[in-house]
């Protein structure tokens, strides 16, 4: 493939899931400089990975791994804020304004909030479970078993119910 | 829960672009990726290594073998010198060699394990301190039973000698939220990193515990 069918590929490839990256980033940054941050730092390591694709997997799974991977390690959380990570100082993403529901945006950020609150692997399980990902798919991008991501998910989702029930209570 | 988070979809869907000049930027430059603040402490302690390295060995040159506490001494230090950058080195090929397609559990315990390692190998360095105080003993000194060396130089050595042996069991993962580990650690950075890979490695172990 020419290097410039790689790049439409790979444009194709973020332009279709920038949703995902951008959930990941949400849900792992500690501030909205740190989650631009962490966007393309997730499409700079698919960029760098892209050529090495192994088909074998799902291309969901491969993207999943990668996010999460990038977002998870250890040496994201200790940064100054001063460092220059590349020459691209602009954001790799633009919101435009969309007026939803009231109430559905604040659901939104309450469910993003209550997942930025989980631990670091509780986080991904939670992800890929909104995204409705097969439990065996999740067990394949964590490396657990699909028993012991049943279990989780379902203790987590108590969870989280609970913190929505008080919330509504109050 | 699902039906929010398919609403936040549809909302994204709707109202997040792409900054495509951007993104093609990244594409078209070499980007820095934030590995590459991991990769650079581990490089300059490479090159640092090497320099003190080759100082010590012009030490050794200038001193023509003259004195054999001196050149077995300052030959020790290099070889703790020698491991220090072997170990580096290593870290940079496995840190360039990180394969983040691999499953999120398998990656992150090899990369935090990574880090850790730097804790193990500092602990080890310490070991050399007993030759930083008998590189000037000598023959003389310790044939003719010289009384300063034996009242002081040589206590000195034994004290250092215990500590150093202290440290090397001491500084390790389980200790890693003492104070003074961090001081002894020396690069701070290399010590944060280790601090967050610990506690990332800790969360590791109890999301697999179901696993049994």
């Amino acid at each position: 493939m020419s290097p410039s069918n790689i790049q439409a590929d790979f444009t194709q490839l973020i332009e279709q899931n920038k949703g995902i990256i951008y959930k990941v980033a949400r849900s792992y940054g500690k501030n909205e400089d740190d989650r631009a941050d962490l966007f393309q730092e997730i499409v700079i390591q698919l960029w760098r990975a892209f050529e090495r694709y192994d088909d074998r997997y799902k291309l969901s799974t491969w993207m999943y791994r990668i996010a999460l991977n990038v977002a998870i390690s250890f040496y994201r959380k200790e940064r100054r804020r001063t460092e220059v990570t590349s020459p691209l100082n602009e954001g790799m993403t633009e919101i435009a304004d969309d007026p939803v529901d009231g109430e559905v945006e604040a659901n939104i950020n309450l469910l993003q909030q209550f997942i930025n609150e989980l631990k670091e692997l509780d986080k991904a399980l939670m992800i890929l479970y909104l995204e409705s990902k097969s439990y065996r798919e999740i067990a394949e991008i964590l490396g657990i078993s699909e028993t012991n991501v049943a279990t989780k998910i379902s203790r987590i989702k108590d969870q989280l119910k609970q913190k929505f029930s008080k919330l509504n209570l109050n | 829960m699902k039906g929010i988070w398919s609403a936040y979809d549809k909302k994204l869907e709707r109202s997040l672009k792409l900054n495509l000049r951007i993104f093609e930027e990244l594409q078209t430059v070499k980007a820095k990726s934030k590995l590459s603040s991991l990769l650079s402490i581990k490089v300059a302690g490479v090159i640092t290594g090497i320099l003190w390295n080759l100082f010590l060995g012009v030490l050794i040159y200038g001193n023509h073998f003259r004195n054999m506490y001196f050149t077995v001494s300052v030959s020790i230090i290099m070889a703790f010198g020698i491991i220090a950058i072997a170990t580096y080195i290593k870290h940079v090929v496995l840190i360039s060699q990180i394969d983040y397609s691999e499953s999120i559990t398998n990656a992150q315990h090899r990369l935090a394990e990574l880090q850790l390692s730097t804790i193990r190998v500092t602990g080890f360095l310490w070991l050399q301190l007993p030759f930083y105080t008998t590189f000037f003993w000598s023959n003389e000194w310790v044939t003719k039973g010289d009384s300063g060396f034996w009242l002081i130089a040589f206590p000195i050595t034994l004290l250092f000698t215990a500590l150093a042996i202290w440290l090397y069991r001491n500084i390790s993962p389980k200790n890693i939220d003492k104070k003074w580990v961090n001081k002894l650690m020396m690069i701070g950075m290399e010590y944060k990193y280790a601090q967050s890979a610990s506690e990332l490695l800790g969360e590791i172990e109890e999301f697999k515990r179901d696993e049994a």
